[in-house]
């Protein structure tokens, strides 16, 4: 069976996806991922998943996010000066996604063609 | 998706398993990452004696760190082309069993003595490791994915070779003799690495319209030329008279493709030539003696996966 | 927690402490290197892709360990190819487990014999890293931390294969060829500096002691798979294993080896003699370095 690996480089970061394994069992999973996956790039815990249990869904079956108006949902869409920085932080962040999520929309326009 | 799509849309890492693309790309990535596999692993089997004839402690190190990478690499490219959806890796190591499956020139050739050790570490590495520099901008995403790494991996392999290299011509005048000798048998075939000229390459184009191939068999040559003649130069070997190399004042190079023995090439590329049964039926008989192993495996596999995912369907 | 006393540095040690110190050291450093020479056999050969790897890492770790004792004779003015490349077979003291040749596709024995080595491994380590002698003490941490995984992979494969028909069979024809040479890694260099090492406080078990706990260990865990260690199996009525085991032939310790030794070693050296070098080449700092 194939197992999907996903590697933590530093205590308190995201797992990422970095490969897989052919292995009949979990432990042999991530005796073989130890090797394959944490030689040489900084690891600090390492995830190994049945690649059959990895469910999918793509921006072709869910447009992510929706279609319709969600602006009620962004803090840039309220007029106030932020209260505090953190707010002035969370803002930008999500103005930030927005601007993101405008430009991956467009390429994929610009390629749709039809 | 139509074939025409494809190459309108050919792009680095455009195209990944979530595609539905005609077979025709589907076939062409196949067999092109499957040569790219199967020559890991060739490769590999070829230098594995010489991880035993190593001559010091950091040396055999090396050596069984470099084979080991091989195989990683491997693993990597089998996985990168069963996503096309068209052969798992089973099948794959199979048919390299079975002969049916292809791989690189220089794999097919025997390497007896340790001064040929970096006529394959430092040459046909450093020849490989320039292919897949440009496979990084590839069109099948999961290739390219396999070449990032493979990329982190291989420049300690250069690296390796050329440190053997300067330890062989900067050694007794013997060793040094020995190391030209092994280079002038070595260096037309590593020419050949980068196949038949452009015109007569057979899939080229397909493969380079579909963003699959990113660079032609001459400009890779040509790359591999201006950065390794030097080197080799500066290690104190001499070119070869034979195949006849010309420089032009653009810096590509002229190599004169009558001089080098194209029958051989052909019959490597069939698997027919003395060093492809030697080395495929090698590997071969290895493998089948611990076919064994994998069933015990497919077997614990079958036990706790098999019954569990019928239960998931119901 | 007390102290451990230690003894002086290497350039100031009696006569018999330096003996005492070399003989522990080339049992160390030879098993790990003619293991893990032995184990790169399985490269490109093993199995499946991962387990290769797998393997590798595993023998790149041993040839690592053994580097770092090699470069402790060193301290007395050895160099490596003296240790090593120019070396006389006939003077090496590495158990004659590690020298064992491989059948073609006996996946089984590799790991038998990592199973028996590593585990005496973890009872060695563990019994030099109070000793008096710091330079071992220095090194013992980060080698254990490598073994440990040596020992779950060792494990990890027994069980599967012991759940297996053919797989049992080829576990328990490993066991009877290899058990009887892993009982060479508690086999005495020489009897009074054994001693000696011991009361120099060199390592903190005598290896009788070690055997025992060894034997402990691995009996059971062999048992409970459905494998027979014979002549090991605790009898009822006693609490100490047979004293007496029958070694083999060639015991290793005292510098008796097999043909397959000496075929072994001139394997590895073929290169550096045809070549006719006079020294070892270096691409690692050295270990104190870095």
């Amino acid at each position: 069976m194939i197992w999907e690996v996903f590697r933590q480089e530093d205590a308190g970061d995201y797992h990422e996806h970095c490969g897989n394994v052919h292995a009949p069992d979990r432990d042999m999973a991530l005796m073989f991922a130890e090797i394959q996956h944490a030689r040489r790039k900084p690891t600090n815990s390492l995830w190994v998943a049945p690649k059959p249990e990895i469910g999918e869904v793509d921006t072709e079956d869910a447009k992510f996010g929706g279609t319709t108006d969600k602006s009620y949902r962004w803090a840039s869409t309220y007029d106030f000066e932020a209260a505090a920085s953190e707010v002035a932080e969370s803002t930008d962040e999500q103005v930030e996604a927005e601007r993101r999520r405008k430009v991956q929309q467009e390429k994929k326009e610009a390629k749709g063609g039809d | 998706m139509d074939i025409e799509e494809v190459k309108r849309r050919a792009g680095p890492r455009e195209f990944s398993p979530k595609d539905d693309l005609p077979e025709e790309y589907r076939k062409a990535a196949t067999r092109m990452i499957q040569f790219h596999a199967n020559s890991e692993i060739m490769g590999a089997y070829l230098e594995r004696p010489f991880i035993r004839e190593a001559p010091s402690l950091d040396r055999k190190l090396a050596f069984s760190a470099k084979v080991q990478d091989e195989i990683g690499h491997g693993q990597l490219l089998y996985r990168a082309a069963e996503s096309l959806g068209l052969k798992t890796r089973d099948e794959m190591l199979d048919e390299l069993a079975n002969g049916d499956g292809k791989f690189l020139n220089c794999f097919h050739y025997p390497m007896n003595d340790w001064e040929e050790t970096p006529l394959i570490a430092f040459f046909v590495d450093g020849a490989a490791m320039r292919r897949q520099a440009t496979l990084k901008r590839t069109s099948w995403e999961p290739y390219a994915h396999a070449m990032d790494k493979v990329c982190f991996e291989e420049g300690f392999h250069v690296k390796h070779g050329e440190a053997i290299l300067h330890e062989l011509m900067t050694g007794t005048k013997r060793e040094q003799e020995l190391t030209q000798e092994a280079f002038e048998e070595w260096w037309p075939r590593i020419i050949q690495f980068f196949g038949p000229t452009n015109d007569k390459s057979t899939h080229h184009d397909f493969a380079s319209e579909v963003g699959l191939k990113q660079m032609g068999n001459d400009e890779l040559r040509t790359a591999f030329l201006n950065a390794y003649i030097p080197k080799a130069k500066k290690y104190g070997l001499e070119i070869p008279d034979e195949p006849r190399i010309r420089e032009n004042d653009d810096g590509t190079y002229e190599v004169v493709e009558d001089d080098l023995d194209w029958d051989e090439f052909f019959t490597i590329a069939k698997n027919d030539y003395e060093g492809s049964h030697t080395q495929i039926n090698g590997r071969k008989a290895a493998q089948d003696a611990v076919e064994w192993v994998r069933e015990v495996l497919d077997e614990r596999e079958e036990r706790e996966f098999g019954t569990s995912q019928q239960q998931a369907a119901d | 927690m007390a102290a451990t006393e230690s003894l002086p540095a290497p350039g100031e040690l009696s006569d018999d402490q330096r003996e005492a110190v070399e003989h522990l050291l080339y049992r160390l450093a030879d098993d790990e290197f003619v293991i893990a020479e032995r184990y790169t056999e399985w490269q490109v050969k093993a199995p499946t892709l991962e387990s290769d790897l797998a393997l590798s890492n595993i023998a790149q770790d041993e040839l690592g360990h053994s580097r770092l004792w090699y470069d402790l004779l060193e301290d007395f003015e050895y160099t490596e190819s003296q240790l090593v490349w120019e070396r006389d077979p006939g003077e090496w003291r590495h158990s004659t487990l590690a020298e064992q040749p491989f059948e073609d596709g006996d996946w089984a024995d590799p790991i038998v014999r990592s199973y028996l080595y590593d585990q005496a491994e973890h009872i060695r380590l563990e019994a030099l890293q109070d000793s008096t002698y710091p330079r071992i003490r220095d090194r013992v941490p980060k080698i254990v931390q490598e073994e440990d995984y040596h020992r779950e992979h060792a494990q990890n494969w027994m069980e599967r294969l012991a759940e297996d028909e053919d797989g049992i069979r080829k576990l328990q024809e490993a066991l009877d060829r290899l058990f009887p040479h892993a009982l060479t890694l508690f086999a005495p260099t020489d009897e009074a500096v054994e001693e000696r090492i011991d009361d120099l406080g060199l390592r903190t078990k005598s290896l009788r002691v070690m055997r025992e706990e060894w034997l402990d260990v691995v009996v059971p865990y062999l048992q409970d798979l459905g494998l027979s260690v014979g002549d090991a199996e605790l009898p009822e009525q006693y609490d100490v294993h047979h004293s007496e085991f029958d070694l083999p032939e060639h015991v290793g310790r005292d510098q008796t080896h097999s043909d397959a030794w000496f075929d072994l070693q001139e394997e590895f050296t073929h290169t550096y003699r045809r070549l006719d070098r006079k020294q070892a080449n270096r691409i690692m700092k050295d270990p104190d370095d870095s």
